[in-house]
């Protein structure tokens, strides 16, 4: 029974599970890499939206450029008391009443052009300036839980013994933890008073909270089929040779067994941003992730929603922009699947 | 077939017509009396539903102090000392309460007496004893309430929370259960006393009220309603107290039967529900997106209220660049006022003075027009505030503006950096979380620059506000004097004031000057005074049945239905 | 197998000491906060957060006040710092919201990523299942309190189909609380129902290039009954083991958002209020309320995959 090593799904706890799990992967040598690719150009779909999602980050980081050049404004800078001119008229910005303008396209000369927030902020340019911050974030993150599942499960599944058992312990406590309040709970201690430890001192405020903590939260996902991956791999045959040739094990886990991991982390990967950049929306929700002004698509999602009959335009745009983004990394990663596991049926191509 | 069948017809439309008479006399609820025909009529009776956004701190009169709780607890708590209920403008001078007449003072005010009523019973029928006063305080000071500053004063009141146990004595209290006489002495004199005496944590509970939080199950008191129910984050239910005294015309006794509220975290709901009539009353404005609605197609029963509060801008007189006045009249004259107002949806009135109005020392005139910095509505003076800061040589220096992170205190100060980064500074918002943001800027080793603050009146008194800029007040940590305003003329008027037990039109006005000088001097700078609303479904009586007090806000023994 | 149910039994309670130690160190070590000053309001004085300390044995080692917490959570008497209101009793209030929303939501996208997955594999390759396919992408990529915000809006305020949020007992009236279930239901859902009728498409479509199905086939049984008696059953395991983890994953997790922007007040929106004020002991019981829920799903699962796998059994 063929199941998929998708990012929610990795298996059952307690012995039998582990075992299952390193029986059912499966090794990919160096050949397919070049067959995978032609599969993959094939999808054209998944090529489209991966695509797109070089788009949305294109534009994201053409952040300034709009700022500078269109919007003629910051990310952080307030109009509150300001007016605009729209079809020859002025317009407030921000109404007595405190309700913004909606979206005005290219009414004002592409200012406002996805409306304004409460405190008179260009909506299109936190827009950007979040998704600079938010795909960071998801990018960032992603790394560091890749770096700890390959550390992690190659120790545990190469050494296997102690190394194993601490570790599969650590990652059974961390699996149970509910990820929202794990998530919100460290967002919210660490948010207060910033890191400090040794040498490392993190303000309350810095990025790096966010990312250290959704990084940190997702290992548990990844480091078990990484596990798994590598208990198969010590038994086979390279792996063999390779030790009769006297090669220590550090050379065997980064020259032989690492490499072929390859396929199963760059699956992960792309599913691993995705589901980053959801984790952050939702801290940033709850309070706990990105600390405000500093913009980022949750925290725009949670301004917007307290004035949802008002302005629906807050909730709406960022809401769409980062189903976009995720949308294309699920589909591209999805074909990135398709295309390097052979038992794949179906795939997205006609 | 013909008669009977006109028969049946008749009884049929008889039938009709009584279901349709008990139908309309059903829409008027439980109605007692008839309230046909004459309009100042108030009529008794009725049940309402109500709504708060959150659940109150506590339903404890020793413990609460948020008007969730403070706004139904005045009805059914009533101190030796309180407020008149009458609608009017001396709503805010104080009336003997439990106590037969006026405290008297002892010429070096440190020494109060008064006299419990004869024949008091709380809502459960046990009797009043003066004693019982003394307990109340006991429980304050006992169970750490946020209201132990103002008894602290008490002599012996240290010494008794240090003890540790609630049995113990309070030194400063005597009362004699006989004749119902209670004298207080103070360690210092405190103008304000009498006010404190007004408060709900002075209100009297049974003796054998125990020495915790009692939110599930309140106390007796004494007063028109009483609390039968409480189940914390539901609902908790008041009903007319059959043991209610009379105290006089000024303290009347409720219209309604019973008021029961229901927690509904949604505003939207709530306005929802008070549009449609399943509630009757919501605590909270609506809110801003369905203000317009409600203001446009409501306004019959929708009205807004002008709060005694004052939202400020405390800058630090300890931390450069605000060590400096230039500096600090600079950011006064830039600050934009109207930007910060609408932050608020409507719900901020600008205004320069300190002192808010309903507080002993407003300047009505200097609060608008002559304000000293511009009208408070107007666009600020943005170019003059740039050149004395560029003047001054603090362009581009580096500024924190510390706030917190309740709606809209994050995004007021965002807006307040984002102006003093117009005004030619390099300002960031550091926001810390609301549950210790007052203790963090109250701290000196924080050197808070400056940042957002406020304050609701705890009672009419100056005294209530001027210790946020009393020289005086300054302390190392737990600091309320947060932009270490330490004016010796001014810190010298406020001492001198706080010793006068009465306010009289003299007092008034030595305190009105006061208030002028803090906001001539640059040393806050205030915006705006807060304003509530008060939003009725259509049953209830808007017009006749309502009053709104400025310490209490809405009046529940006043409501009625039509 | 019994020694197997034991082993997995020790592990559980290991696991919730293990998050109980954990939740209490990250509140009480982490953040530069004393919990007096927050308890103390804003006018504190010294002398209040010194009796506080005092009252509520700050002052102790954290050792000593983590075996007084736990021994306080498990006598019940455990209270909130901020309201001192009996948090068991707060808990007990909010378990049947959250029961209620997490099994309709977990029936709901059982039955329809059932109907889904199995008709996007019998269309498997034609224009039906890449459609559905992407729709079921874009119910994975979208965050639940995003769509439940905007359920929640346009559905239950502006046409007003859906009452706009809050909670109806069950015992109170059946149908309301249906009724105003059906928007959260729907909006947890979504999420998963993505996600499954995926999983399950593969799977059917794995086991039906399976010998037995080719066999039966020979033998001449027809394509819905071959459907529904073999391909089903045998690609519902995997459904079911990921059913029951992501069942307990719900509980600690999704339902918090969902509730929160429904306004349930169960469980998941007290622990997440909770957190936000660092109230520590609500935080401490519900963390561990729900990881127990996570921690019992999987052995329960676990516990089954061992049943029907003979060589677990013969351990």
């Amino acid at each position: 029974m063929a199941t998929e090593p998708a990012l929610e799904q990795t298996g059952l706890q307690g012995p039998a599970a582990w075992e299952e799990e390193a029986e059912r992967e499966q090794v990919h040598g160096l050949g397919p890499w070049r067959l995978g690719l032609r599969r993959l150009r094939r999808n054209k779909v998944a090529i489209a939206f991966g695509i797109l999602f070089l788009l949305l980050v294109a534009a994201c980081l053409a952040a300034p450029l709009w700022a500078d050049n269109v919007a003629k404004t910051g990310p952080n800078t307030n109009h509150l008391s300001d007016t605009i001119q729209v079809d020859g008229e002025s317009v407030n910005v921000v109404a007595l009443d405190g309700v913004p303008i909606g979206p005005q396209y290219l009414k004002a000369d592409g200012k406002f052009f996805m409306g304004a927030d409460r405190n008179g902020r260009d909506i299109m340019v936190r827009l950007l300036y979040g998704g600079r911050n938010s795909l960071l974030i998801g990018i960032s993150a992603a790394l560091i839980t890749t770096f700890l599942s390959i550390l992690l499960g190659t120790l545990a599944g190469y050494f296997r013994g102690a190394p194993d058992v601490v570790i599969r312990a650590l990652l059974d406590i961390m699996w149970s933890f509910p990820v929202i309040i794990l998530g919100v709970a460290l967002g919210v201690a660490l948010a207060l008073g910033g890191f400090q430890f040794w040498f490392i001192d993190i303000s309350g405020d810095s990025l790096l909270i966010p990312i250290g903590i959704i990084g940190l939260v997702y290992v548990p996902y990844m480091a078990r089929p990484v596990r798994g991956q590598v208990l198969s791999l010590r038994e086979k045959e390279f792996v063999e040779a390779a030790r009769a040739q006297g090669a220590g094990p550090l050379r065997i886990m980064f020259g032989e067994v690492i490499p072929n991991l390859a396929s199963t982390i760059l699956v992960f990967f792309t599913l691993l941003i995705a589901n980053a950049v959801l984790l952050e929306a939702a801290l940033s929700f709850l309070g706990a992730g990105v600390r405000p002004p500093t913009p980022s698509w949750g925290t725009m999602i949670d301004e917007g929603v307290d004035r949802i009959a008002t302005a629906p335009h807050l909730t709406i745009v960022p809401g769409v922009m980062l189903v976009l983004t995720v949308l294309s990394l699920n589909v591209f990663g999805d074909g990135v699947r398709d295309a390097l596991d052979p038992r794949a049926k179906v795939r997205l191509e006609h | 077939m013909g008669k009977h069948s006109r028969r049946v017809l008749a009884l049929l439309l008889v039938a009709l017509c009584m279901s349709f008479v008990a139908a309309c006399g059903d829409d008027d609820d439980d109605g007692g009396g008839d309230g046909g025909g004459g309009s100042g009529e108030a009529k008794s009776g009725g049940s309402i539903t109500i709504s708060q956004t959150s659940q109150p701190d506590f339903l404890d009169p020793a413990l609460m102090y948020t008007v969730n709780a403070i706004e139904p607890s005045w009805l059914v708590y009533t101190p030796l000392i309180t407020y008149p209920r009458t609608g009017t403008d001396k709503d805010s001078s104080l009336i003997p309460g439990l106590a037969e007449e006026m405290p008297t003072i002892s010429e070096d005010a440190k020494t109060y007496e008064l006299t419990l009523r004869k024949g008091l019973k709380y809502s459960d029928g046990s009797p009043v004893k003066a004693s019982d006063f003394e307990h109340a305080i006991k429980r304050v000071l006992n169970l750490e309430s946020g209201g132990s500053a103002f008894f602290l004063g008490i002599t012996g009141a240290q010494d008794f929370v240090e003890a540790g146990k609630c049995n113990g004595d309070i030194a400063g209290i005597e009362a004699n259960d006989q004749s119902g006489a209670i004298t207080i002495n103070l360690d210092a004199p405190d103008g304000s006393f009498s006010h404190v005496l007004s408060m709900w944590f002075a209100a009297l509970v049974p003796s054998n009220t125990p020495c915790r939080n009692l939110t599930e199950e309140p106390p007796p008191g004494v007063g028109p309603y009483m609390y039968t129910e409480s189940v914390p984050n539901r609902q908790f239910v008041m009903e007319k107290n059959p043991n209610f005294p009379d105290l006089g015309p000024d303290i009347p006794p409720g219209n309604l039967d019973t008021i029961t509220t229901q927690i509904i975290k949604s505003a939207q709901r709530q306005a929802q529900d008070v549009i449609s009539g399943e509630l009757d009353y919501m605590q909270d404005p609506p809110p801003a997106d369905l203000k317009p609605e409600v203001q446009a197609e409501y306004s019959d029963r929708y009205e807004e209220i002008t709060t005694a509060s004052t939202y400020y801008v405390f800058m630090n007189h300890r931390v450069p660049p605000f060590d400096k006045l230039e500096i600090r009249e600079a950011v006064n004259y830039g600050m934009d006022k109207p930007a910060l107002a609408r932050l608020f949806a409507g719900e901020l009135a600008p205004g320069c003075s300190f002192l808010p109005p309903g507080v002993p020392g407003f300047d009505e005139a200097m609060d608008i027009e002559e304000c000293p910095w511009g009208n408070p509505n107007e666009p600020p003076d943005l170019e003059r505030a740039r050149q004395m800061i560029e003047d001054a040589g603090e362009a581009g220096t580096k500024v924190t503006v510390y706030g917190n992170n309740d709606d809209p205190t994050d995004k007021v100060t965002a807006a307040i950096a984002d102006q003093l980064t117009k005004m030619g500074f390099e300002a960031e918002p550091k926001i810390l979380d609301g549950g210790v943001y007052f203790q963090t800027i109250g701290s000196a080793e924080e050197k808070a620059q400056i940042g957002f603050a406020n304050w609701f009146q705890d009672f009419p008194h100056p005294k209530n506000f001027m210790f946020l800029v009393d020289g005086a007040s300054i302390q190392p940590t737990l600091n309320q004097n947060f932009g270490n305003v330490d004016d010796p003329e001014i810190t010298k008027g406020i001492a001198e004031l706080n010793q006068e037990p009465v306010i009289n039109d003299e007092v008034t006005e030595r305190w009105r000057e006061l208030n002028v000088q803090l906001v001539e001097e640059a040393h806050i700078v205030p915006y705006g005074h807060r304003k509530l609303a008060t939003f009725l479904s259509e049953r209830m009586d808007f017009d006749n049945c309502r009053r709104f007090h400025p310490v209490y806000n809405n009046d529940y023994s006043s409501w009625c239905l039509k | 197998m019994g020694r197997f149910v034991v082993r997995r039994l020790i592990q559980m309670v290991l696991v919730m000491f293990a998050v109980s130690v954990i939740t209490f160190l990250i509140f009480n070590v982490i953040p530069n906060s004393d919990p007096a000053v927050r308890m103390a309001g804003r006018q504190a004085s010294q002398s209040t957060i010194t009796e506080i300390r005092r009252e509520w044995n700050f002052d102790d080692p954290i050792y000593i006040q983590y075996v007084t917490t736990m021994k306080m959570v498990f006598s019940g008497d455990l209270q909130s710092y901020f309201t001192q209101l009996p948090v068991g009793e707060e808990i007990r209030k909010g378990l049947p919201r959250t029961l209620s929303l997490a099994i309709g939501a977990a029936l709901l996208w059982m039955f329809v990523a059932i109907c889904l997955g199995l008709y996007s594999a019998m269309k498997a390759g034609k224009f039906a299942d890449r459609f559905l396919t992407i729709v079921a992408l874009v119910g994975i990529s979208m965050p639940v309190f995003w769509i439940g915000a905007l359920m929640n809006h346009y559905l239950g305020f502006k046409l007003g189909w859906f009452p706009n949020g809050g909670y109806v007992e069950l015992t109170e009236d059946p149908i309301d609380w249906a009724y105003h279930l059906i928007l959260p239901w729907t909006a947890l859902a979504i999420l998963f129902i993505g996600f499954y009728s995926r999983v399950l498409r593969s799977n059917v479509l794995d086991t039906i290039n399976e010998d037995y199905v080719r066999t039966a086939r020979a033998k001449g049984l027809g394509e819905r009954q071959i459907m529904v008696r073999h391909v089903l059953r045998n690609s519902m395991i995997p459904i079911v083991t990921l059913w029951g983890l992501d069942f307990g994953a719900v509980v600690g997790g999704g339902a918090i958002l969902t509730e929160t922007v429904f306004d349930l007040q169960g469980v998941g929106q007290y622990a997440a209020e909770a957190v936000g004020q660092l109230d520590v002991p609500p935080v401490l019981a519900t963390t561990m309320f729900l990881a127990f829920f996570v921690v019992l799903m999987n052995a329960i699962v676990d516990i089954l995959y061992a049943y029907l796998d003979p060589r677990i059994r013969l351990q």
